[in-house]
């Protein structure tokens, strides 16, 4: 379905809505990982906004759900942020984010309901989004796997090993969205050899490929909406800016979790208002 | 109905491929994946039900992951491979993977101990007791003969928890029922005196024949078959710990972390008073091929060792 005008303000408001929330948070308990939070903002309200994830949200474990896996669980605040807005989450347990033996913390547990796996360890998620996609098509269910992964995870052999076992198996229905921030956490990323002919390289895997720009809603929508209906499993390539949002933060390698001064938060929120 | 002889003239891998087959063929959801490893029991699951089995390839890590998916979206999943490879290399997986979302996958690592022994360190399975029992929400069965083999494969389908089963081949000696059922964790093969052998997996055949040679000269000697290293049964310690003076633990994994130092941290927590002594393998990572014999005599865990080391305890505290 393509995105009207109307509905992208609504993903634009959404978007600074729950960038604002983040940060909010990040400035009340002084933790977070703010820049690569802000970098798959727009694609994870597009997952819940913008008729991207088929859920319920008074049923977070509905069979036929579309799944969303997280590899990069550090960016778990936008998440908690949707979450709270959807009635998944309460407000009160929204606020418990990073306190002493709170419910929610720098990263995702299933105690959270909407949540589909344990993160914190890199690698490890497409792997398992290939076996739900296999049970999906031993099933024959319909409901697609969407896993993303940060650019930095892709180092991790694990991924490759998923890819590979994908593509033999020509998962439908197994969408991987790469937020490509080319910032990992003390470095920009190198192109020579990950992401050098990375098309080039999915197609030879099996994989169909996507390239969109991260932040633009009818560019993600389009992007998903034809891997979803692509046979074999599909890679897409996000491009993004970590940080995206506030000036002063984006493309900065220290947001990875660096935590605003009370002067910057005043200039961030005023930005994102 | 299969009597307890007709399952004990098996072999035990056949033991239990057979009852993993049986419970495939009643439930779809039940799915086996195999890192490329083969046996021939195995060969009539893939042919008759080609759907629910799956080779995976030499990927390790990824059969564990594909695993935890396949079990987040309700199937029961047997992920077999060998022993070391299928544990160590993949520890990380199953922490996070399997064991923090407490998922039904049994990992099946054939190999067990020495078994691989001619095909060096890397396939021998003499830590992966050691190193699974840190994880805390697995289940650990180390079968000691076919229908303990048999009884795995249906403790967890029944329990649809992580689990690990070490899985061993050959044909054993009969060694007799647990006092209720395979629930019960470990079996009394021969009854509880002052000085008793637990043990574990292979080695409790080997062991029946150390209690066996002292029986023969007189001296009556218990034996305990732990199968289920992991939760070790709480009658363990009323049963057997507190009733003994002495226990020798005779495993085929290293001295450092199994089975042994796992009745010594209850013995110490229950404050028993029991003298216990490790027979099982240094502390160390073999750099040489041989059979499984061979690297038996090696540590010592060969019958006639075990029973020189018995005799000598016997010989320093004769009444």
């Amino acid at each position: 379905m393509k995105l009207s005008n109307k509905n992208e303000q609504n993903l634009i408001d959404m978007s600074k809505w729950v960038r604002l929330q983040v940060l909010d948070q990040i400035a009340h308990v002084g933790k977070g990982h703010i820049g690569g939070t802000y970098s798959c903002t727009d694609l994870l309200v597009s997952f819940y906004y913008g008729n991207i994830l088929k859920f319920n949200a008074s049923d977070p474990k509905w069979e036929l759900r579309d799944r969303l896996l997280i590899g990069k669980g550090h960016a778990c605040l936008a998440l908690f942020a949707i979450f709270k807005d959807l009635g998944f989450i309460s407000e009160s347990t929204f606020l418990q984010y990073g306190k002493d033996g709170g419910a929610l913390g720098g990263q995702l547990d299933i105690n959270t309901p909407g949540v589909e796996c344990n993160t914190g360890s890199l690698g490890h998620v497409l792997g398992l989004g290939a076996g739900i996609a296999l049970a999906a098509k031993m099933d024959q269910l319909k409901y697609n796997t969407f896993v993303l992964l940060g650019d930095a995870e892709c180092y991790e052999g694990s991924v490759w090993e998923a890819i590979t076992f994908a593509g033999e198996h020509c998962l439908d229905g197994l969408v991987g969205i790469i937020d490509r921030n080319r910032l990992s956490v003390t470095d920009e990323l190198q192109d020579g050899a990950l992401f050098n002919n990375f098309e080039e390289k999915m197609n030879g895997f099996g994989w169909n490929y996507i390239e969109i720009d991260g932040h633009n809603f009818v560019e993600i929508n389009e992007g998903l909406n034809a891997a979803m209906n692509y046979k074999g499993p599909t890679m897409v390539m996000a491009n993004t800016v970590k940080g995206k949002g506030v000036s002063f933060m984006e493309n900065g390698v220290e947001w990875h979790h660096s935590v605003p001064t009370e002067k910057e938060i005043s200039i961030a929120r005023k930005e994102l208002s | 109905m299969k009597t307890d002889q007709d399952i004990t003239s098996l072999d035990m891998r056949d033991a239990f491929f057979e009852k993993v087959y049986e419970i495939a063929s009643s439930d779809k959801d039940v799915v086996f994946l195999t890192d490329d490893m083969d046996a021939y029991s195995l060969r009539k699951f893939k042919a008759d039900m080609p759907d629910q089995f799956i080779n995976i390839g030499v990927a390790e890590q990824n059969m564990i992951n594909v695993s935890a998916g396949l079990a987040m979206a309700g199937k029961i999943v047997f992920a077999y491979g060998i022993a070391p490879f299928v544990t160590m290399r993949c520890f990380e997986q199953i922490k996070v993977n399997l064991c923090s979302m407490n998922l039904g996958v049994a990992i099946v690592g054939v190999g067990a101990g020495f078994s691989f022994g001619f095909d060096g360190p890397t396939h021998h399975g003499i830590h992966d007791l050691s190193v699974m029992r840190t994880l805390p929400e697995i289940t650990i069965l180390n079968p000691s003969d076919a229908l303990s083999a048999s009884a795995s494969a249906e403790i967890f389908y029944e329990i649809k928890t992580p689990t690990y089963i070490r899985l061993d081949k050959g044909t054993y000696p009969y060694l007799g029922q647990p006092t209720n059922s395979f629930d019960d964790g470990f079996r009394i093969v021969k009854p509880v005196q002052k000085v008793n052998i637990v043990t574990t997996g292979f080695m409790t055949s080997k062991s029946l024949e150390v209690v066996q040679f002292f029986e023969s000269k007189g001296v009556k000697i218990g034996l305990i078959d732990v199968y289920r290293v992991k939760p070790i049964p709480y009658e363990f310690a009323d049963e057997v710990l507190k009733k003994s003076q002495q226990i020798f633990v005779i495993e085929e994994n290293s001295v450092n972390g199994g089975l042994g130092t796992e009745v010594i941290e209850i013995a110490a927590k229950e404050n028993s008073g029991t003298a216990i002594t490790k027979l099982g393998v240094e502390d160390k990572q073999f750099i040489s091929y041989g059979s499984r014999e061979w690297f038996h005599s090696l540590s010592n865990l060969d019958v006639h060792s075990l029973c020189n080391s018995v005799q000598k305890y016997l010989n320093m505290n004769r009444d």
